[in-house]
């Protein structure tokens, strides 16, 4: 029986063999091309400039040259505002994150749980600010900044990601499923809402939070566009600020460069491989339509 | 700032299941108990997002500058008209559609290539997966920065195209040339975001019951055309949605393009709306300009959404 079977598939495969082949190697080779980048980055940061712009390129350092993360952090003018600024992307990121979660949490369970007048018309008006982008009404957000004296500063660089229209999205799809039952026999037991809020709902619904907190993170990681009017001063600006300041500079090379690059980028590398698993159910969240 | 912008046509919606078990009165508490729930947000978007809306709407019908004590004056359309009439935002609107074109389309083809592949695999899938997304974990910053040195005239991009070309020595220009700096940014744009849309890819053609393909394999369907007349229809949905979701992506593309500039390639060529934008708001100070231009990104951004959209409106996909 197991024989046939062997047979069978033998004689059928030798054209998809042919084509299996190809697909493997297609499939190989696209992800040298899309890893080769990475590969430049962390190699160049440990190499003196000459060797970077050597021809041939040599994929492996000779030895690690300490030098260029030194220099990349104490900067070129010795200030090393460099740790100021990855500290200020941190604060920003994660009170940004923070308050996304809690806030993206709260009204994601109001709409999703709770029937009043209106609640689907606030949900549409929620959705449909999704549809406009942050270029297009970020002068009149740096308008209310400065109104509120908000510049340059922390509030400046956070209040408007406070929450955002996606994590409310993602929040009410998930907890539309949450079985009213629960939430009921929580209230009849005498439990009130804000209990079963933070006793019942947040702590069932990790993996939404998850995915919508590494999604936030990465995104404020990101930014440039708004700290790029925002912040002013160097000791407000963040990492994106200083990489473009930095390259911009005379007496920057290749090998301290990278070196800045490298170290902006490990942190969220290594919650990328932590927690892979929700950075990619975040961008399948919109693949998956319910209803 | 990856995935703001996602079309509102695609969100299905339940039925609204009212069960009313409690007295009306535990029932209109708990309605007030929702209000409180959403009324932190609600006053958040009235403040950062309703009101910036029509308030760059009504900025871009005055002359505006920032800084400045004078008081706005009112222009009607003036702001508009002067954007029609400047060559300088019609070349902005020529790099931000050659860009948006030549991107998205190689996008889309791309991440279908490989999520049809990757699917295929019994292994190794997840490998593939993650080599494939890892770029788009990198802030567009790191990425511009890094590509700003491979394509360096002693750069790598040089060296590989020298080889596989077999012309050692000839400088390709990647951030000189017009023509070639285009090429560049839009390079490194779908280098960034070719796996993201691969992985929405994979998940649309995961939704395909295995059972269509049983049935094709019996019929005597062979790969190519399972593919061509099976796969394909079904995944219309899907198709459609990347299209959209990786079109407005590039059409508000900025970091590539601000730092490739700073880094000293030629401004004309990759002047997107966005650099435009930024460069008229904040280093020429004229709000009410920027404003207009913001203004017609938008429509520009609702126009192709409700295009694709309207070529779509048979979606409905019943396996």
């Amino acid at each position: 029986m197991m024989l046939r079977r062997l047979k069978r598939k033998k004689k059928t495969s030798s054209q998809p063999f042919i084509m299996d082949m190809f697909v493997w190697v297609f499939l190989v080779v696209a992800a040298l091309f899309i890893l080769a980048p990475f590969v430049f980055m962390f190699t160049a940061s440990a190499m003196p400039a000459n060797d970077i712009m050597k021809m041939p390129y040599r994929w492996i350092p000779k030895g690690f040259y300490w030098q260029n993360f030194w220099q990349g952090i104490r900067g070129n003018d010795g200030s090393f505002i460099y740790l100021r600024n990855i500290l200020n992307s941190l604060i920003v990121a994660s009170t940004v994150t923070a308050t996304t979660v809690i806030l993206s949490a709260l009204t994601g369970f109001g709409l999703a749980k709770y029937h009043f007048k209106g609640r689907y018309f606030v949900f549409m008006m929620i959705l449909a600010t999704m549809m406009i982008p942050f270029e297009v009404i970020m002068i009149p957000l740096y308008l209310i900044v400065t109104k509120l004296g908000f510049q340059n500063s922390y509030p400046g660089l956070i209040t408007p990601f406070l929450v955002s229209a996606f994590g409310i999205f993602l929040m009410r799809q998930y907890y539309v499923t949450f079985p009213d039952e629960i939430l009921d026999a929580a209230r009849i037991d005498g439990a009130s809402e804000l209990m079963i809020f933070s006793k019942i709902i947040l702590p069932n619904s990790v993996p939404a939070i998850a995915t919508l907190a590494v999604l936030t993170f990465k995104s404020q990681w990101d930014n440039l566009l708004w700290p790029l009017l925002v912040a002013q001063s160097e000791e407000m600006k963040t990492i994106p600020l200083y990489i473009v300041r930095f390259a911009e500079e005379k007496h920057t090379d290749e090998g301290a460069m990278m070196a800045v690059a490298a170290i902006a980028s490990i942190p969220i590398l290594i919650l990328f491989f932590k927690l892979s698993k929700y950075f990619i159910g975040g961008a399948a969240v919109f693949s998956v339509r319910k209803g | 700032m990856g995935l703001q912008l996602i079309p509102v046509f695609f969100i299905g919606e339940e039925r609204d299941m009212t069960r009313r078990i409690f007295s009306p009165d535990i029932e209109h508490k708990k309605a007030r108990w929702g209000w409180v729930f959403i009324f932190p947000s609600l006053v958040f978007f009235s403040l950062f997002n309703f009101y910036p809306i029509f308030n760059a709407l009504y900025t871009s019908l005055f002359r505006k500058k920032l800084l400045s004590l004078k008081p706005p004056e009112f222009i009607g359309f003036a702001n508009y008209i002067y954007l029609f009439k400047s060559p300088d935002f019609w070349n902005s609107i020529r790099a931000t559609v050659v860009f948006t074109i030549g991107t998205f389309i190689p996008m889309v083809v791309f991440s279908l290539i490989f999520a049809v592949f990757i699917i295929s695999r019994k292994r190794f899938k997840k490998f593939f997966q993650m080599a494939y997304y890892s770029p788009a974990v990198l802030s567009s910053v790191v990425v511009a920065a890094i590509w700003l040195l491979m394509f360096d005239p002693r750069g790598l991009s040089n060296q590989f195209v020298n080889f596989i070309l077999n012309t050692p020595g000839v400088d390709h220009k990647w951030l000189a040339n017009s023509t070639m700096v285009q090429i560049s940014t839009m390079l490194v744009y779908f280098w960034k975001y070719v796996g993201y849309f691969t992985i929405i890819f994979l998940v649309g053609l995961a939704s395909i019951p295995q059972s269509i393909h049983e049935a094709a394999k019996m019929d005597g369907v062979n790969a190519w055309t399972g593919f061509w007349y099976i796969t394909l229809p079904l995944l219309k949905p899907t198709t459609i949605l990347v299209s959209i979701m990786s079109m407005l992506q590039c059409l508000k593309t900025f970091s590539t393009q601000y730092l490739f500039t700073q880094g000293g390639a030629p401004m004309g060529p990759i002047n997107v709306i966005t650099l435009n934008l930024y460069n008229t708001a904040i280093r020429d100070h004229r709000i009410g300009l920027a404003s207009a231009m913001s203004i017609i990104l938008f429509c520009i951004m609702l126009f192709f959404t409700w295009l694709q959209f309207k070529g779509s409106r048979s979606d409905k996909v019943s396996y």
